[in-house]
Parts: C-alpha cells; structure tokens; sequence
C-alpha cells in the first residue's frame, strides 16, 4: 500500500468541492456566456458530465474495493493495456495540473502583482503544495477541510453586498432560444465536471465508505449551486458585458459598494483565489504523485514528490507560450481531451467491467 | 536541549528570511510613492491629439505640510491637489506619458471620476474606453461626465464646499437631479443592442470670484454608436430619467386650471416599467410610470383635504410627467433617433424570436415604435395643514 | 542570464537530491532509480525550456490529435447557440 492515510467521506467531498470550483468561478462565467448568452445560470444545473463521472468512480469502487480506477482498469481490460492506460492518467493529471498552476500563476500577475516574475509566484504555490502533498492524503483532506468555511464566508462576503445593484431583468428572455444554448454551455462545463472524477482516487482511503456516495453527491450539489450563484450574480450585474471580462467574479468584487465605505474588494476574491487554487492543485498533484508511484510500483510515494513538483513547475511554463494561447487551448483541444480522459475512459472501462461481470456469472449458471 | 536549540536556530533564519518576500519585493507600493489620481479628464485637443488631465491629491511625506502653503500658491482649498496634463495619440499614449511629468507613481485604483470634453465625446469615446475598461487600475463604478467645453477647466476647479472637484461631483451624480452613470454602464449601454448611450452633461457656474465657481450637472448628452450626437436640456433629462426608471428626487410645481396659485410635491417614490408589445409591424411600448408624491407647498384656494380636489391635483401632475416624458421622447426617438431607453433590450426579453429576426432593421422600426404612457401619481401626506391659510 | 537559470535549475536540483537521496533505504532499488530518472528528466527538459523556450510543448501535442474533433465540435457548438 503506497498510502497509508486516512480520511473521512465528509472530508472527500469537501476536498472535491475545492476541487472543481475555484477555477470554474474565475472563467466559466465568460465562457459559458459566449454560448449560453443570458442563460448560463441554467448550464451548471445541466451537468450531465459530473453526474456521470461521480456514478463511475462510485460503481468502479463497489466492484473492486479498496482499489482506484487505475488498479481497477488493470482488472478489467489485462495487466498490459491496464498499465497502458494506467499511464495516461498521471501524466495527463500532470499536464491539467500545468494548466491549473499557469491560470493561478497568470492571475496573480495580471491582477494584482504585475511586477512579480511568473515563475516566483508559480514556483512559491508549488513548493508550499509539494510540502502538503508530502504529508499525505490526511494532511490534503485537512486542509480542505480547513480551508473550506473560509471559502464559503469569502464568496459570500462577495455576493452579498453585490445584490444590490444586481439588476433582474439581465436575465431576461429565460430560454428565449430554447433549450439548446444551455445545453451547448454544459460541454464548457463539463472542464470542471469531469474533474469529479478524481474521487476515484480518494475513494480507497475513505473509512467510512457508507457516506461516501451521500458526502460526494452533497459536493456535487454544492458545486453546481456555488456555480449557479456565481454565473447569476455575474449575469445579474454585468449583462451582456459577462462575457467580454476575462474574470468576471473580480469584476463583482471590485464593484461592491456598501454605503461608500466597503469598497475595493478585491483582495477578497483575490484571498479566495488563493485558497482555491491552493486546494485544487494539492489534489491534483497529490493525484499525479499517487498514480505516478502505483504505475512504477513504488513502495512510497514520498521520494518522487519533489521531482515530480519540479516538472510540474515546467509543465505549467510549458503549456503554453502566453495567456491567450491557453484560453484557447482550454476551451477547444483541453476541454475535449478531458473529456476522453476523465469521461470516455471511464465510461469504456465501466461498460466492459459490466459485459465481464455478466458473462462471468452466465458461465457460472451453466 | 541541545537538540530543540540546533533547530530552533535555522527555523528563526528561516522565519526572518520569509519577511523578505511578505514584502512582495516586486510589486511594493508605498502610500507616499504614489500620485492618487482623483478625477481625470479627457480632451481633444485642436489638432486631433488626446490630452489627459489628471487632478491628484498632494499625499505629502512628513514635515512637507508645512512647505506645502507656500511652495504652492495655486491651490484653492490649501494646496492639496494639482493638475496635471498630458498629449498622445490615444489614451494609452497619454496614460504612459503621464509617468514622464510625474514624480510619483501613477495610481488609478481611487480615481472615482471620470470627464469627458464634449468635442472628444463627439468625436468618439469607444477608444479611451477601451483602455479604461481593459487598464485593472480605472474602477467600474467610477462616474462618467461629458463636460460642455474642455474637461481640463472642470478640474481645474476647486469647489468651496467639498474637499475636491471630484468629490462635488460625484455628491452630485448621486442625489440623481440628474443621471448617474458608471462606467459598467456605459460600457453596458455601448455595447447593448440599443447601442445608444446617456451621459450627464457638466457646466461651470461662473461666481464673481473665480476661486468659488464651481461645476453642476445640466443636461444629458447623447451617445449613438459612441459618439456624441446631441444633447438634452434639464427639463428634458427628467424625461429620460423616468423613463430609464432611473428617478429618484423631484419636486414639481403646477399651477392648476381654475384656481391661482401653485401647489409643489415632493417626488416619495417613482418607479417605470416598460411593456413591450408586438402585433405584426406594429411595435409599441406602454411605459407604466407610478409615482407618489407629497404636498409639500399649496398657495392655491383647493383643499387638499378634500378627495376631489385631490384628484383635480393628480391629473395635472399626470399630465405633467407625461409632458416631461413626451419632450424627452421626441429628441430622442424623433430627432436624434437614439435608442437611448434601452427600448431594444425590452422587446429583446419579452419577444427574443421577433427581435432575432428583426435586429438588422431596429433603426428602422425604433423612430416608429409608438409609446403609450400609463402614468399613475399617488398623492400621500398633504402635510401638517390642508388648506391654504394666508 | 541564461546561465544563471541554468545554475539556479542545477542549485534546485542538486537541493532536492541532498534532502531525498539520504532518506531513501538500500534495499529500495526502485524508488532510487525512479527518483534518479525524474531528476534527470527535471534536469534535461529544465535546460531544452532554457535555450529552447520555444520548444512544442503538450498543448500543441493535444491540439494536433484533436484537431479534427475540435473542427467539428466547433461547427456544432456554433449551431446550437444560435
């Protein structure tokens, strides 16, 4: 056993919430809102693609306790292939992970510390999360756990004052042009959706796995209302302009005015931004580095931590020359490959485990 | 102990090392580094260059307090703020040619207000939005005007009674005489589908001493496709103001048919919804105008205790704010044909197919949209007297 | 400047590996040789970025086996909303 930590279900989902939400609440509204148009709101309560990642990574760990969807592959579809497949998740982790840090690194800079060099803010996120990870999964689900009412008193403290100058009728016509444009802002946000897959690896280490399926659909729940709020607020206040932001969140927190005195706010997002990110990277990481050392059969993953930290400092420079070539990127050839990773494969890997275990007990009848 | 010693002693080195960095080294800013820009104004200038002026506060280092009395004469209210102005191509040229006459550090993240010179406006403000809107320091909620000759004189002002000229005008734009604009909306209103826009209009009130004139907002400009095609007078912008439901504080006197005297109201509360409405070709808005209203002011022989004569009073107010909406409307719908009551946005939420089909010819159909008004005044407390006594 | 990257890669490096290498037990034979590939990966990949910072990294490696979906996705995506 590489890990010999435990945590709690309640624990899991509150690292999966972190998870997934920071990044989808600095982006996903001007994303969506390119295809969505004023429904955006609607596309987060259409997330097929996390309901369908959690059911997985549920069933997959009912059918081979104790075991992630790495180990569980090797089951299904041979040693071989197994391991064949097995590669692509670490090193695809790895490079999502990249991204991650650069769009963390991109708007530290770009907000806020124009000055600083890439690399130091980079370089500061991934030692501190190295250390974490190094701890092991306790040290990462408590940190989430920590972390996780300082985030919700953050987001509230930004949506509150906004209501205010939040204005209704910027969501009208709701679904003018049917269903369709929410529908298509649902494939935007399965990027972060599928991300829910990563349960797959947490699972094992939970102890009490009766509340794991009810912790996971809670922070599922949680996720697509935080992301409801968010894309509302957005909406309610910035109208058609949503989508002509970058970061549309940090404008509702620059925007907050309560009675001329609480105002400039932006370090509030900024403090949830780093939070998030904060979280979002240890799990992914944490992932990479777990993954990574099951692939080579390590006896620790402790080792390969720190070298593993280092190519992820270069993986994030790597991905992309600037910030304009990565939004791009993210929302055509990454959306589509996380969507090959984290949902076709395990769809695939499910449906044959399935077939498997039919024809497995037809051969036993007879 | 001898063991916590040896550690304690790389922790304290490490301790003290982290404070380099909590510095932030790159991005430190000192408070007396800065020039905090107040208020900006922009202007074209005779041969087609930008010129921005910036007032700024003196945030003076210690022991300067002194100095500053005599160093500066210029000054009104003591010597705190300063003009400063720049020329460039565009905005962006200007903004960074700004640093070159400044000692300190150029800070925007405070300036609230924003001026534009009315022959900048005319000529186009979709440029130094741009850099306004993509620049992190300028705020969203900072205040727009356009300024009836050049933006530079505006700041140049010193007002007796508020600490700066940009706070005058802010106080101003909020108490909602006039229109209130930001810069989110502006950019909302440039960018909508009406692709018209607002903007308060300032004017200098020139007092016998110079030092005492001071700025006021009279009037509206208005924008189509971002350049400033017309104005609206104070009579007219309450006009606008009701319609873009945007009213707040009025009081209006009539004179009532059959009786001498006036009556003045106070504006409680006045809120205006527009229903859009299709039939065929025929496009038509119903603007649904509530108000209430007290009496404040009643030199009139009527009773206003009396139902009746209540009513006498509410049909003149009615026919008052229609006559205020109409004249609006007129400029803007007629002669300037600007959509600048977000008509489109209207028929786009009750009628989205309709619109999509229709968009391309919205400056066509917009001068023959016919607009209904329903106005409905409530008149609540008459006061601590009913009738005239005098 | 280059070279000073080159000589801070190498001072990270060569940190990692004094703090690593001592914890790691004789008998673990696979954990040192995934550690020494890993650096050495670090190393060689950190000097390419170096003097070759334009080098094709995973993005356009995606991009290229994507590209037709993407084509097609696009067109889709476009259609629904409107």
């Amino acid at each position: 056993m590489v890990e010999s930590g435990k945590i709690s279900a309640s624990q899991a989902g509150k690292l999966l919430y972190l998870t997934v939400i920071p990044t989808a609440i600095l982006t996903s509204p001007a994303m969506i809102f390119k295809v969505a148009k004023q429904d955006l709101w609607i596309s987060p309560i259409l997330a097929w693609s996390g309901l369908i990642t959690v059911f997985i990574a549920l069933r997959l760990h009912r059918m081979f306790p104790g075991e992630n969807i790495i180990q569980a592959g090797e089951r299904i579809i041979g040693k071989f292939l197994g391991k064949m497949v097995g590669l692509i998740f670490p090193l695809f982790y790895l490079y999502l992970n990249g991204i991650v840090v650069r769009e963390y690194g991109e708007f530290v800079v770009g907000a806020l510390l124009v000055n600083t060099p890439l690399i130091v803010v980079l370089g500061s996120m991934v030692l501190v999360c190295a250390i974490v990870v190094r701890g092991g999964i306790e040290i990462v689900g408590r940190f989430a756990e920590l972390f996780l009412p300082a985030f919700i008193t953050l987001f509230l403290l930004i949506i509150v004052p906004i209501l205010p100058d939040l204005n209704i009728s910027n969501m009208l016509p709701v679904m003018g042009e049917g269903i369709a444009p929410s529908l298509a802002g649902t494939f935007v946000l399965q990027l972060w959706f599928s991300e829910f897959i990563t349960y797959s690896f947490i699972l094992p280490f939970v102890t009490d796995q009766k509340n794991a399926a009810k912790s996971i659909m809670f922070a599922l729940g949680a996720v697509i209302l935080t992301l409801v709020v968010s894309n509302l607020a957005t909406l309610l206040l910035l109208g058609g302009l949503t989508g002509d932001y970058a970061y549309p969140f940090l404008i509702l927190a620059r925007y907050i005015n309560l009675a001329e005195f609480f105002t400039h706010l932006e370090s509030l997002f900024m403090a949830i931004w780093v939070l998030g990110a904060f979280v979002k990277i240890c799990a992914f990481f944490y992932v990479t580095v777990l993954s990574a050392a099951q692939w080579m059969n390590l006896s620790d993953y402790k080792p390969i931590v720190y070298p593993l930290g280092f190519l992820l400092i270069l993986v994030s420079l790597w991905v992309a020359p600037n910030y304009q070539e990565m939004t791009r990127a993210i929302s055509t050839s990454v959306n589509l490959s996380i969507f090959t990773v984290f949902v076709a494969i395990p769809v695939l890997l499910f449906g044959l485990a399935c077939v498997k275990k039919a024809v497995h007990k037809n051969k036993n009848r007879r | 102990m001898e063991k916590t010693k040896r550690k304690t002693v790389p922790l304290l080195l490490a301790l003290s090392l982290c404070t380099f960095w909590l510095a932030g080294c790159w991005d430190q800013t000192e408070v007396n580094d800065l020039a905090i820009i107040t208020a900006a104004g922009l202007d074209l200038t005779e041969d087609h260059q930008l010129e921005l002026s910036i007032k700024i506060n003196v945030t003076s280092s210690s022991g300067a307090q002194q100095m500053g009395g005599s160093s500066d004469p210029s000054g009104g209210g003591g010597g705190q703020s300063i003009v400063r102005s720049v020329k460039g191509k565009n905005m962006a040229d200007a903004a960074s040619k700004l640093q070159q006459v400044m000692t300190r550090k150029v800070f925007w993240g405070q300036d609230e207000v924003f001026i534009f010179g009315e022959r900048l406006a005319k000529e186009g403000l979709s440029e130094p939005m741009n850099f306004l809107l993509r620049h992190p320091g300028p705020r969203e909620r900072a205040n727009l005007f356009v300024s009836k000759g050049s933006a530079k004189a505006v700041l140049e002002l010193d007002p007796p009674v508020e600490r700066s000229v940009a706070d005058a005008l802010r106080s101003m734009a909020k108490e909602r005489t006039g229109l209130n604009i930001t810069m989110k909306e502006l950019a909302q209103m440039m960018t909508g589908k009406a692709n018209a826009a607002v903007i308060p209009l300032v004017e200098i009130k020139h007092t016998q001493k110079p030092q005492d004139s001071f700025p006021f907002i009279h009037g509206t400009a208005i924008l189509k496709n971002g350049k400033m095609i017309g104005r609206m007078n104070a009579a007219a912008t309450r006009g606008i103001l009701w319609l873009r439901n945007e009213i707040n504080r009025a009081t209006v006197t009539v004179s009532p048919k059959n009786s001498e005297g006036t009556v003045s109201v106070q504006l409680l509360r006045g809120q205006t919804k527009l229903v859009p409405h299709i039939h065929g070709d025929d496009w038509a808005i119903t603007a649904q105008i509530d108000a209430q209203d007290d009496i404040i002011e009643n030199t009139t022989d009527l009773d206003l205790t009396n139902p009746q004569h209540i009513e006498v009073l509410k049909s003149e107010l009615q026919a008052d704010i229609n006559r205020r909406v109409r004249t609006a409307l007129t400029q803007a719908q007629k002669k300037m044909k600007a959509d600048i009551f977000q008509f489109a946005d209207a028929f786009y939420r009750q009628y989205p197919k309709e619109w999509n089909r229709n968009k391309g010819r919205w400056d066509e159909i917009y001068p023959k949209v016919e607009v209904r008004l329903q106005t409905n005044v409530k008149i609540g407390k008459s006061g601590l007297i009913g009738q005239n006594l005098f | 400047m280059k070279w000073a990257a080159v000589l801070g890669i190498t001072t990270i490096l060569v940190i990692i590996t004094l703090r690593e290498w001592p914890k790691l037990r004789p008998e673990m034979k696979r954990e040192k040789a995934a550690f020494a590939i890993l650096t050495i990966l670090d190393g060689t990949l950190a000097f390419l970025l170096v003097f070759y910072p334009d080098l094709p990294g995973p993005t356009q490696g995606l991009d290229a086996m994507t590209k037709p979906l993407v084509k097609f996705f696009g067109n889709l995506m476009a259609e629904w909303s409107g």
